[in-house]
């Protein structure tokens, strides 16, 4: 019978599970996202450097295409935890990039609307919402970073044979596991600053705002003050000492890793306390 | 019989004020569909009562229950079970009505396909349909007081906690509000917790009314039976010699007294009707000026328990005619 006939009827079947339940935001949020002309073009941009790196492992492994270059080349083009770092840094400015875009827009609408307690009135937690969020945000700047990365480091792989992959398998766990402690952190500073300030262009300049004041921030702490651990300030610099760590590529002076996990730590606990403070149903004036 | 709301000695404290102040009742019964009307003048804990058995607000004394479920220890399990209307805005302004109700449905626990369908036919049923593609920041006030209707109805909870649901309707809305949240209780077995500030809205839809003052609970009383009680008192005016009426009262079971000027108050037992009194008028002869039951509107119940008034306009006459003659 047609919908518009039959009248209501109170739904009696089995409820799904919480996981689907929360699987719900990310279909919804996708959706709408994926509309966003910007957000298509800085997914379409972003991907323009892994398919140059691809040609580059491609061309590691075809000497013969560029024999009449000289020598000397040869000793330059080698795929490892250099070329790597280099790839995860490039692809880190459209994660950023990307997040500033799409995650102002995932919290801020609904504080604004006041749609938190129709959210939080269903069987949802606030801890539920905010990694339903943060889902949101990691699938989305997955497209432009591990996911990329893992197949830039299986055609090197594939090229290169077993041996290389036994012997560089850290490569591809570093590419995967620094680029989801990158999308966690970006995830949070876009819901931070999605929760804190209510105006969605704001709060994409505050995202962009939070690491450019930081890295600004930093360098001058650096220069007045002589202190080289002010570079564990700039949480993209943190995050690249990591890498470079988790690559097995040389550090230079500064800050060692576990100073730089620190300050992201310390980083990711406030970006947390303020969701939390900010993410209720109702606000509570005392 | 399980209560739908079961309050233990709640207390709920925002800062340093205690809102709600040891609160302790059980409303409504589990499974019946009987509404429960929520009453109270700003300020007295209304909003705060419901915020706690959502879960929102965390009880600092006593507890609360919906449908066994504690409101704080297992909020999921009592949430999967509730459809809330809140008073204040509350919709995705750039979603339209069917995307809005499917998501509402989908984190309410229905499967995604089953949610789509129960969007369209919600939408339909409250008076949406025509415009479900719309988005919801184009609705006008009434318009998105239905879509939170809708909203709250779309996954079938088995209580409705609506917060002031006819604001901002004009009368046509208004009733067509009260009507469904009649069918929703009536036709679909939900128990309805409605909050508002029109008497009259409460008067009309519950069975049952909770008033709160100050952050505690000054009355509860069941509705039907108020209005079954109240029938029974009569205000009679008659011309005539009316002299032997007091009598003739009593041999039907009735009782009495005169205020003097042939005014007359009467409590009929029960099964007695207003066919029989006129019948007995007109043996004695008597010219029927006035005949009401005496109505102990809900106005008059809120302000007496809010402190408003004493006694009901009328009582204190009847009082004093009570121990003049020991009847009534």
């Amino acid at each position: 019978m047609a919908v518009y006939r039959r009248g209501y009827q109170r739904y009696q079947g089995a409820y799904t599970s919480h996981f689907t339940r929360l699987l719900a935001f990310p279909r919804f949020s996708w959706r709408r996202l994926m509309s966003q002309r910007l957000v298509d073009i800085v997914i379409i941009v972003s991907l323009f450097w892994p398919v140059a790196c691809m040609l580059f492992v491609y061309l590691c492994h075809h000497t013969e295409l560029w024999q009449g270059l000289g020598g000397g080349l040869t000793r330059i083009l080698s795929v490892n935890g250099q070329f790597f770092h280099v790839f995860m840094t490039v692809q880190s400015v459209f994660a950023v990039l990307l997040a500033a875009l799409a995650g102002p827009g995932l919290i801020a609408p609904d504080l604004a609307n006041n749609a938190l307690p129709l959210y939080f009135s269903r069987p949802i937690s606030r801890l539920d919402y905010v990694l339903a969020r943060i889902l949101v945000l990691v699938g989305m700047i997955s497209f432009v970073t591990w996911i990329p990365g893992l197949f830039v480091f299986g055609m090197q792989a594939g090229m290169a044979g077993w041996g290389w992959l036994v012997s560089n398998w850290r490569l591809g766990a570093a590419v995967f596991a620094g680029f989801a402690v990158w999308s966690l952190l970006l995830s949070l500073v876009a819901l931070a600053s999605s929760a804190y300030v209510r105006w969605r262009i704001i709060a994409g300049a505050v995202v962009l705002g939070f690491f450019f004041v930081l890295a600004g921030a930093a360098q001058m702490i650096k220069q007045v003050m002589g202190a080289d651990w002010a570079l564990a300030l700039n949480p993209g610099e943190a995050m690249s000492r990591i890498w470079k760590v988790m690559l097995g590529v040389e550090l230079d002076a500064g800050p060692g890793p576990w100073a730089c996990a620190l300050a992201l730590s310390v980083t990711a606990l406030i970006l947390c306390w303020i969701l939390e403070r900010k993410l209720r149903a109702v606000e509570v004036v005392s | 019989m399980s209560p739908v709301i079961e309050l233990d000695n709640l207390s709920v404290r925002l800062g340093r004020r205690e809102v709600l102040q040891g609160i302790s009742c059980r409303l409504g019964v589990s499974g019946t569909g009987r509404a429960i009307g929520l009453l109270g003048p700003n300020g007295a804990g209304k909003s705060t009562l419901i915020r706690t058995l959502l879960g929102f607000h965390r009880p600092s004394k006593g507890s609360a229950r919906i449908l066994g479920y504690d409101c704080h220890h297992c909020p999921l399990d009592a949430k999967t079970r509730i459809g809330y209307m809140p008073e204040n805005e509350a919709i995705i302004a750039n979603l339209t009505a069917v995307a809005f109700l499917r998501l509402m449905g989908e984190i309410s626990g229905l499967p995604a396909e089953v949610a789509l369908e129960k969007a369209h036919e919600v939408l339909y049923h409250v008076g949406l349909g025509e415009a479900r593609y719309r988005t919801l920041g184009t609705y006008s006030l009434g318009m998105r007081q239905m879509a939170k209707f809708a909203q709250a109805i779309v996954h079938g909870p088995e209580i409705l906690i609506l917060d002031e649901p006819t604001n901002g309707l004009d009368p046509i809305a208004r009733r067509r509000m009260l009507e469904l949240i009649r069918e929703m209780k009536e036709a679909h077995g939900m128990s309805v917790l409605l909050c508002s500030h029109l008497l009259k809205d409460v008067e009309e839809v519950c069975e049952e009314a909770v008033i709160l003052h100050e952050g505690r609970l000054v009355h509860h009383s069941d509705l039907e039976e108020e209005r079954r009680s109240n029938r029974r008192f009569v205000e009679l005016e008659v011309t005539g010699d009316d002299t032997n009426l007091d009598a003739a009262l009593r041999a039907h079971g009735a009782d009495g007294v005169t205020e003097g000027c042939g005014r007359w108050r009467i409590v009929l037992p029960p099964g007695v009707e207003f066919g029989e009194l006129w019948a007995l008028l007109a043996q004695y002869n008597l010219g029927v000026h006035k005949l009401t039951h005496r109505r102990d509107t809900l106005e008059e119940i809120f302000l007496k328990a809010v402190g408003h008034i004493r006694q009901t306009p009328g009582d204190e006459a009847r009082s004093e005619e009570v121990s003049t003659h020991g009847r009534l």
